[in-house]
């Protein structure tokens, strides 16, 4: 049997895809060179900016797991009374763009008196790093129960019905039966959600500023050197991103398929 | 499956229609276009003038409108463009150092005036009267990014020379990432106090006061000027639109958005102050 037109199609779509981005990220190369590069990895603002990427970028993932594995779970296990209309209601944020998501964050607790109670009595989000990390967590939530959903509706719910026979409570059969079969999705759901958390920058903009060596992400330096028209800088910091990102996606993969599969 | 495949087809055809309805090329046939890049901040002049310009001259004026720097930044990847506007002197230099900008064909002028001053939040909660008065206890500050953002190149310039950088420096709990972020904080309420230019107020009088600084202590004040880019296809219609822009009537514009269209005007609140110049052209 040979190879249908519609597998030959695939490919060529798939083919597409990957020329499409590998076309966009080899372009900073015309406006950088490595010797930028490494004058930018020298800057003491540039260095703290990555390690606040990191760190905030990693906090948001982790608050989003804590909270995305339940709500995950009860979207893909329970059938409750409105579940159509809080599914619709959880997919609207993707629709509002992050700049405008942070302005609201920001008016909220600025304005609001629940707002501004958290904010000065409890954690202070506005201008703080707090705030980078709440902004990412607005972004990147909805994706990652998306992807955890998606990893719980893989189970089959029987497993949980032997176990549940066998004398497991409910919690027990979640952490002890769902919860590892669906360990490649949660891993790759977090992978994600880190890697669209560093490159979050409106929301963070909006709610936490663009102060130095504060609140300065790599994603904000970015764009505050796009603001400046230092082109050679964008470029040498959206390869420094790029890498990081590069660097997490082989990191991950190696622990997900333990070098088994590339 | 027939039905799912008829209504994929519908919606194809549909958005492909819509989509060439909105799809109008810069780079067309027709060359009767003037394509502007201009600074956000002054969007409502540009667009008003535009009209007008339009009406007078039977040409269409596309108005790409952003932040100067990454108006800069388009221009020089894309190498396409007729006008440049930035809401700083500095972009243009820069534009011409980079060869965006051609000033011998258009010498660059002065559209608009901005002066420093303080913006507080409506009715000025705090009593801020004066510079000094940023540097008080419990006073929370914004400012723009002194680094990247001209707004605060200027911003860190006037309180440097007033000897007030490091003591109202403790109170700024904020570097804003543009002009108009910085104008947004006190809008918010977000912060007491932003150290902008003075029209932000008039940008939005409902939600902002405005407190002006000293004249004696203003070391710069800045201006909107425009110039005629290395590769406009028609630069006499480039032209054309700067002049409108300074003309009397644009002036009547610029002032209804609470702008200074004159040098005099605008040293009679900062006598002391220089202002950028554009190289040999001198602003």
């Amino acid at each position: 049997m040979g190879v249908s037109a519609f597998r030959v199609a695939s490919f060529l779509c798939l083919a597409i895809i990957l020329a499409f981005f590998l076309c966009a990220f080899t372009s900073p190369a015309a406006f950088t060179e490595p010797r930028r590069l490494a004058l930018a990895l020298m800057s003491d603002e540039i260095r703290f900016a990555i390690l606040l990427s990191i760190a905030t970028a990693t906090c948001s993932t982790l608050v989003s797991l804590v909270i995305g594995i339940p709500v995950a779970y009860v979207l893909s296990r329970s059938n409750f009374w409105g579940k159509t209309v809080v599914e619709g209601f959880l997919d609207i944020p993707m629709a509002v763009p992050p700049i405008a998501l942070g302005v609201m964050l920001l008016t909220f607790f600025v304005r609001n008196p629940l707002g501004s109670f958290i904010n000065e009595r409890i954690v202070r989000f506005v201008f703080e790093v707090p705030g980078i990390i709440l902004a990412q967590f607005a972004v990147i939530s909805i994706l990652t129960i998306k992807l955890l959903k998606e990893s719980f509706d893989g189970v089959p719910p029987r497993y949980e019905d032997v176990a549940r026979t066998l004398g497991y409570s409910e919690l027990e059969s979640f952490l002890y039966i769902t919860l590892p079969a669906a360990k490649r999705g949660i891993l790759g759901a977090a992978l994600l959600s880190w890697t669209r958390a560093l490159g979050e920058f409106g929301a963070t903009v909006a709610l936490a500023g663009a102060t130095r060596f504060k609140t300065e992400t790599l994603s904000v330096a970015i764009y505050l050197n796009l603001a400046a028209g230092n082109l050679e800088n964008v470029a040498a910091l959206s390869t420094i991103l790029l890498l990081i990102s590069c660097t997490a996606q082989v990191a991950v993969r190696r622990l997900l398929y333990g070098g088994s599969r590339p | 499956m027939r039905k799912f495949a008829a209504l994929l087809s519908a919606v194809l055809v549909l958005s492909a229609v819509c989509a060439s309805a909105f799809y109008q090329p810069t780079e067309g046939t027709s060359p009767r276009e003037v394509v502007v890049f201009a600074g956000a901040a002054a969007a409502p002049v540009y667009r008003e003038v535009a009209a007008h310009f339009e009406s007078r001259y039977g040409v269409k004026v596309a108005l790409n409108l952003g932040g100067s720097g990454a108006l800069l930044s388009a221009l020089e990847i894309a190498r396409t463009g007729d006008v440049y506007i930035p809401g700083s002197p500095e972009y243009l230099v820069l534009a011409s150092k980079r060869g965006i900008v051609d000033f011998t064909a258009f010498e660059p002028r002065a559209l608009a005036y901005l002066v420093p001053a303080i913006i507080v939040q409506k009715g000025n909660p705090k009593n801020i009267t004066k510079l000094e008065d940023l540097a008080r206890p419990g006073i929370r500050v914004g400012v723009a990014n002194p680094e990247f953002v001209c707004l605060g190149l200027y911003t860190k310039e006037l309180l440097e020379e007033n000897g007030l950088w490091e003591a109202v420096n403790r109170n700024v709990v904020v570097h804003a990432e543009s002009c108009e972020a910085t104008a947004r904080l006190v809008y918010i309420g977000a912060v007491d106090a932003v150290i902008g230019w003075h029209v932000f107020y008039y940008w939005n009088p409902d939600k902002a006061d405005i407190v002006w600084i000293e004249p004696d202590k203003i070391p710069k004040i800045s201006y909107i000027a425009g110039a005629v880019t290395a590769f406009a296809r028609d630069g006499d219609l480039a032209v054309k639109f700067l002049d409108l822009l300074a003309s009397r009537e644009a002036r009547e514009i610029w002032r209804r958005y609470g702008y200074f269209t004159t040098l005099e005007e605008a040293k009679a609140r900062a006598p002391r102050a220089v202002i950028e110049g554009l190289g040999r052209y001198g602003g």
